[in-house]
C-alpha cells in the first residue's frame, strides 16, 4: 500500500468549491430588447417572434404569434407598406428580411388549413361593445375585444365587411377570394356582425350609446376632399376615390385620352394603374410630394413605394414636386393643365406650407383632371361627436374628449391612412375599452427605442440573399390578376433563418460555448430560446465575453460596483 | 435581476451539460482568459477517456489550487521542460497494457517554443501516439509577461519594453510550425479560440490519427496583451482576419489546408485593441515603420499560405463562425 504525500495528489474534489464569482465587477444578464421590426409596425406585430417560430418549423405557432396583434395577415401581407422591412437591421447588412412575404404566407396557410383564431367565446354575462365600421380598424377592434372577453357587435353601412379594402383596393393588389375568406374567418371567430346599418339612417349614435356602454367609431373617410385650381372647377368633375369604388364594384370604367391625377397617395396611384389597365392613352400623376428613393425622403409620396415603382413600370408618368396652378378650358372641355414646381416648406416653426415657384410653369395636355388628394369623414349621423371635423379627435388611447365611452380610430381619425395603422388603432382602442369597462385607466404604452444595428455582433452572420417573391412583368399585368405571388415554404424558412433576432435569444450557444469559466449552463430539454441558458453567478468572473459575442445583443453587463 | 428558475440547482447543472467538460469552473484564470477557454474546448473534443500531461505555466497553476483540482480527467504536472517526455512514457505504458486511453500534452508557448522544445522534438521524432496542444499567448504570462520566442515582433513585454532604441521586441516570432513540420509527423495544425468548431474538429483529427499530432492554439491573454477581457474572442478573430495568425493544417510537414480569409482586415484593427502594440500608433517614424513591418509580415503570411479567399466559403474566416438558431453550428 503506497502512502501518498500531501503534495502528491489533490483531494478528489472539484474547484467548483471556489466561488470565483466574488471577483466580479459586472454581471451578465439576459436583457431582451425590442427589434426595430416590432417598434416600427403600426399594427403592433412582433415579426421577430413569428420568424423565430417559423425558423423552428412551427408555422402554426408562428401564425398564432402573428395574430396576437393582427387578425388580417393574408391581407396586410399583400397591401401593407411594411415599415418593418424599412426598419429591419438586416437592411444595413445586406437586404431586409422579406417580412411581408412571410406574413402573407402564414395568413394564406391559416386560411387553407382552417386554423382557428386563438380566441374563446365570451361568457354569457360578458359586457358588449359596439363598433361602427367593418374596415380594418373595426375588424381589429372587434377581434381584440373578443380576445379580451368582451362581446363585439359590429355595424357597417355596407352589405359586406371590409370597408375600403373591399370598396377601393384593386384585385391586382388584393384578390377578392383572400379578402372574403380572411374576413369571413375573423367574423366567424365570434363577432356579431350587423350589415346594412348606416349611422344616421338605420341607427343613431344615441341609440348605440343607450344600448352599449362603449362604442368604437371607425367609419373611415369616404368623402373626397374638395379640390379646385385657383377657384376653378370643371363641370362634372369626377373624384379619385369615387372612380376607384365604382370600378371595383362594376369592374370596368369608361375612360379615354389623357388623364391627369392630382395626389400622391395610394388612391392616386391605384387609380392611375387602373386607368392605364383600362386603356387610357396617358396617365399622369401630379404631386407636390417626392418620389420615394432608396434612402428615406422626408416628403415622400404617401403611397406604398412598391406600388409607385410598379406603376412607373406600367407606364404611369409621375410628376413629383409639381402642383396644378390653372386649368386651361375650351368652353366646357378641359384642354390642358398648367403645372408649376411646388413643394411643402417649413413655415418658420408654424407647421408646413405649400410654396409654388413662379416662372416654372409648364403646360400638360389632358382630357380630364381627377383629384385624389385625400378623404374626410362623411359626418352625416356623427354630428354630435365629431365636433368641428372633418375627422374625429381621438387621444392616443382612441378616446374622444368630452364623450366618455366613445372611442374612434382608423382613417376617420385622419392619420396616415394605412391598413396597418388602422389595425393598430383597433387594438389600442380595444385595450382602452376594456379598461373603461373595468373603470380603470388605460394602460400607458411606453415609447420604446429598438436595439440598434451596432449592438449586434455581426461576425456571426453570413450574407444571404433575400427570398424574392415572383412578380409579373409589366406586360403580363392586368387589373384582375394579382401581381405579386407567394414565396415557397422553403423560402419562408430561409428568410426566417436570415433573421438577426435583434435583442432576443436565438439559442445559438455562443455564450455557452465561449465562456472561459463554464458559467453559462444549458438546460436540457428547454426550447430554443432564452430559457435554455442560466448564468452561474457563483463562478462567473464577469469578463463580458458572452455579452460581447452575443450575436443578438441579448446579454448586457450590469455594473455591480 | 435574472429571474429565479424554480427547482434548478446550478451546481448540479455543471455536470449535466450536453458535452463532457474536462475542466471545471472555479479555476483561478483571469476574467476573459483565452487559455482557460481553449483548454476546456479541447477537453470537450477529447472526451473523458484521456490522460493529460501539463507543462508548467498558467494553465497548470490556475487549475490546481491545493487541495482542489479543476480537472475531471487524470492529470499530471512534472516540470516546465519535460511534459512531452512524461506523456511519451504514459503512452508507452498504455500501449504495453493494450489500452486505448488518449494521451494529451498541454503547454504554453514558453514550455513549447522555448523550454520544452527538445523533449517535444524527441516525442515527435519517436512518433508517440500523443496529441500535443500548445496554448500560444505569446509570452511568459504566469511569471509576469516576459518575452518568449513566440512573442510577435514589436510587441511590448516587461523584458521587451518600448525603449530608447527599440519598439518592443526586436526579434521575430519563431516559426514553430515549420520546425514541427520538419519532423514529418502525421498531423500538425494551428487553431484559435475564436473559431471553436474549427478547433474541435482539429482536436478530433489529432486524436484519431495514429502517431504524433501537434496543435498550436492562439489564446488571447487580457492581462499580458492589455485588452478588455470581453474582447478576447474579438482579438483572436482579428488575428485570423488580418493574416497575423494564419490558420493552417499540415500532413507530414506539407500544408494541406488553410482557413481562407474572405475579407482581409488591416493589422492595425488587430493591434489597436491591445496595449502591447499601442506604441506603434505614436506619431514617429519608428512607429510608422514598425506598424508597416507588422502589416508586411501579415501580408507575407497571406502570400505564402495562400490565405486570400477567391469566393465565399462556409469554412472561411467569415463563414466558419456563422451561428444558426438553436445552436446548429455546434451539433
Amino acid at each position: 500500500m503506497t502512502t501518498m504525500t500531501r503534495g502528491g495528489f489533490a483531494s478528489a474534489a472539484s474547484s467548483l468549491e471556489f466561488n470565483t464569482g466574488g471577483w466580479r465587477l459586472a454581471r451578465p444578464e439576459h436583457r431582451g430588447r425590442h427589434a426595430p421590426c416590432e417598434t416600427s409596425c403600426p399594427a403592433g406585430e412582433n415579426p421577430r417572434a413569428y420568424l423565430g417560430a417559423a425558423a423552428d418549423g412551427d408555422l402554426r405557432a408562428a401564425w398564432e404569434k402573428l395574430v396576437e396583434a393582427n387578425p388580417l395577415p393574408a391581407i396586410t401581407g399583400r397591401v401593407c407598406h411594411h415599415p418593418c422591412e424599412t426598419g429591419c437591421n438586416r437592411g444595413q447588412y445586406d437586404e431586409p428580411i422579406a417580412i411581408h412575404s412571410i406574413e402573407r404566407f402564414l395568413g394564406d396557410r391559416a386560411i387553407e388549413a382552417g386554423w382557428d383564431y386563438p380566441v374563446g367565446a365570451p361568457g354569457g354575462d360578458a359586457p358588449a361593445a359596439a363598433i361602427v365600421g367593418a374596415g380594418p380598424a373595426g375588424l381589429s377592434a372587434a377581434y381584440h375585444l373578443l380576445k379580451r372577453g368582451i362581446k363585439p357587435v359590429l355595424f357597417d353601412a355596407q352589405p359586406a365587411a371590409g370597408g375600403l379594402l373591399r370598396s377601393a383596393l384593386p384585385p391586382y393588389r388584393l384578390p377578392r377570394t383572400i379578402l372574403d375568406r380572411e374576413i369571413e374567418r375573423v367574423i366567424a371567430a365570434g363577432i356579431d356582425f350587423r350589415p346594412d346599418k348606416r349611422i344616421g339612417r338605420d341607427i343613431s349614435i344615441e341609440e348605440l350609446r343607450a344600448d352599449y356602454r362603449a362604442v368604437f367609431l371607425a367609419p373611415g373617410a369616404e368623402r373626397p376632399r374638395r379640390w379646385s385650381a385657383d377657384g376653378a372647377e370643371p363641370a362634372r368633375m369626377r373624384y379619385g376615390l369615387d372612380l376607384l369604388k365604382s370600378w371595383t364594384s362594376v369592374g370596368d370604367l369608361p375612360v379615354k385620352g389623357k388623364i391627369a391625377i392630382v395626389g400622391g397617395g395610394n388612391t392616386a396611384i391605384d387609380l392611375a394603374r387602373v386607368l392605364k389597365f383600362a386603356g387610357a392613352t396617358e396617365v399622369h400623376v401630379i404631386t407636390f410630394q417626392a418620389l420615394p428613393g432608396a434612402a428615406a425622403v422626408p416628403d415622400a409620396m404617401s403611397a406604398v413605394a412598391r406600388e409607385i415603382r410598379q406603376a412607373v413600370e406600367e407606364g404611369v408618368i409621375i410628376h413629383d414636386h409639381r402642383g396644378i396652378r390653372r386649368l386651361i378650358m375650351r368652353g366646357e372641355k378641359l384642354e390642358a393643365v398648367e403645372m408649376v414646381h411646388m413643394r411643402e416648406m417649413d413655415d418658420s416653426g408654424r407647421g408646413r406650407r405649400l410654396v409654388a415657384f413662379e416662372g416654372t410653369e409648364t403646360i400638360l395636355k389632358a382630357d380630364e383632371v381627377i383629384p385624389a388628394i385625400g378623404q374626410e369623414v362623411n359626418s352625416a349621423g356623427f354630428e354630435s361627436v365629431i365636433g368641428r371635423g372633418p375627422f374625429f379627435h381621438a387621444d392616443r388611447f382612441g378616446r374622444l374628449a368630452d364623450h366618455a365611452g366613445i372611442f374612434a380610430g382608423g382613417d376617420a381619425c385622419g392619420a396616415a391612412g394605412t391598413v396597418s395603422g388602422a389595425i393598430g388603432d383597433g387594438r389600442r382602442a380595444a385595450r382602452a375599452i376594456e379598461a373603461y369597462l373595468r373603470g380603470t385607466a388605460p394602460p400607458e404604452q411606453a415609447v420604446i427605442e429598438p436595439i440598434a444595428y451596432r449592438h449586434l455582433n455581426l461576425s456571426y452572420f453570413d450574407h444571404a440573399p433575400r427570398a424574392a417573391a415572383p412578380i409579373l412583368s409589366a406586360s403580363e399585368r392586368s387589373a384582375g390578376n394579382e401581381i405579386e405571388s407567394s414565396i415557397s415554404q422553403a423560402g419562408v424558412h430561409a428568410e426566417a433563418e436570415r433573421c438577426f433576432s435583434c435583442g432576443e435569444c436565438m439559442a445559438c450557444d455562443n455564450c455557452w460555448t465561449l465562456c472561459p469559466d463554464n458559467s453559462v449552463l444549458k438546460l436540457a430539454g428547454a426550447p430554443p430560446g432564452r430559457d435554455r441558458y442560466v448564468f452561474d453567478y457563483e463562478h462567473c468572473k464577469g469578463c463580458g465575453i458572452c455579452a460581447h459575442e452575443c450575436p443578438a445583443g441579448f446579454i448586457m453587463m450590469i455594473d455591480e460596483n | 435581476m435574472e429571474p429565479k428558475r424554480e427547482g434548478i440547482s446550478v451546481a448540479a447543472l455543471h455536470h449535466q451539460q450536453p458535452a463532457f467538460r474536462g475542466l471545471d469552473a472555479g479555476h483561478m484564470a483571469c476574467p476573459g482568459c483565452g487559455q482557460a477557454l481553449g483548454a476546456r474546448l479541447v477537453t470537450e473534443a477529447i472526451g473523458p477517456d484521456a490522460i493529460i500531461a501539463n507543462a508548467t505555466g498558467c494553465l497548470e497553476v490556475f487549475t490546481s489550487m491545493w487541495p482542489r483540482s479543476s480537472w475531471r480527467v487524470p492529470w499530471i504536472h512534472s516540470l516546465f521542460e519535460n511534459a512531452p517526455a512524461v506523456a511519451s512514457g504514459i503512452e508507452a505504458a498504455l500501449k504495453a497494457q493494450g489500452r486505448q486511453t488518449k494521451v494529451v500534452v498541454m503547454g504554453g508557448d514558453g514550455g513549447t517554443f522555448d523550454i520544452g522544445l527538445q523533449s517535444l522534438s524527441g516525442m515527435l521524432e519517436r512518433n508517440h501516439n500523443v496529441l500535443y496542444v500548445c496554448f500560444d499567448n505569446e509570452a511568459y504570462m504566469n511569471t509576469g509577461v516576459q518575452r518568449s520566442s513566440s512573442t510577435p515582433h514589436a510587441a511590448m513585454t516587461t523584458t521587451s519594453p518600448r525603449g530608447e532604441t527599440r519598439m518592443g521586441k526586436r526579434h521575430l516570432k519563431k516559426d514553430l510550425l515549420a520546425i514541427i513540420g520538419a519532423h514529418r509527423i502525421p498531423y500538425a495544425a494551428t487553431a484559435t479560440v475564436a473559431y471553436p468548431s474549427d478547433l474541435r474538429a482539429k482536436v478530433r483529427r489529432g486524436i484519431e490519427i495514429e502517431g504524433a499530432a501537434f496543435l498550436l492554439v492562439h489564446s488571447p491573454c487580457p492581462l499580458g496583451w492589455g485588452h478588455d477581457g470581453a474582447d478576447s474572442i474579438e482579438v483572436a478573430r482579428l488575428a485570423v482576419q488580418t493574416g497575423f495568425f494564419p490558420i493552417v493544417e499540415m500532413e507530414r510537414g506539407v500544408v494541406a489546408g488553410v482557413m481562407k480569409i474572405r475579407e482581409v482586415r488591416p493589422v492595425a484593427d488587430y493591434l489597436r485593441l491591445q496595449d502591447r502594440f499601442q506604441h506603434l500608433f505614436e506619431d514617429s517614424r519608428e512607429a510608422r515603420e514598425e506598424l508597416q513591418h507588422l502589416q508586411e509580415l501579415a501580408d507575407h503570411n497571406i502570400e505564402v499560405y495562400g490565405l486570400r479567399a477567391d469566393e465565399p466559403h462556409p469554412r472561411d474566416s467569415e463563414g466558419a463562425d456563422t451561428v444558426r438558431r438553436g445552436g446548429m453550428r455546434w451539433s
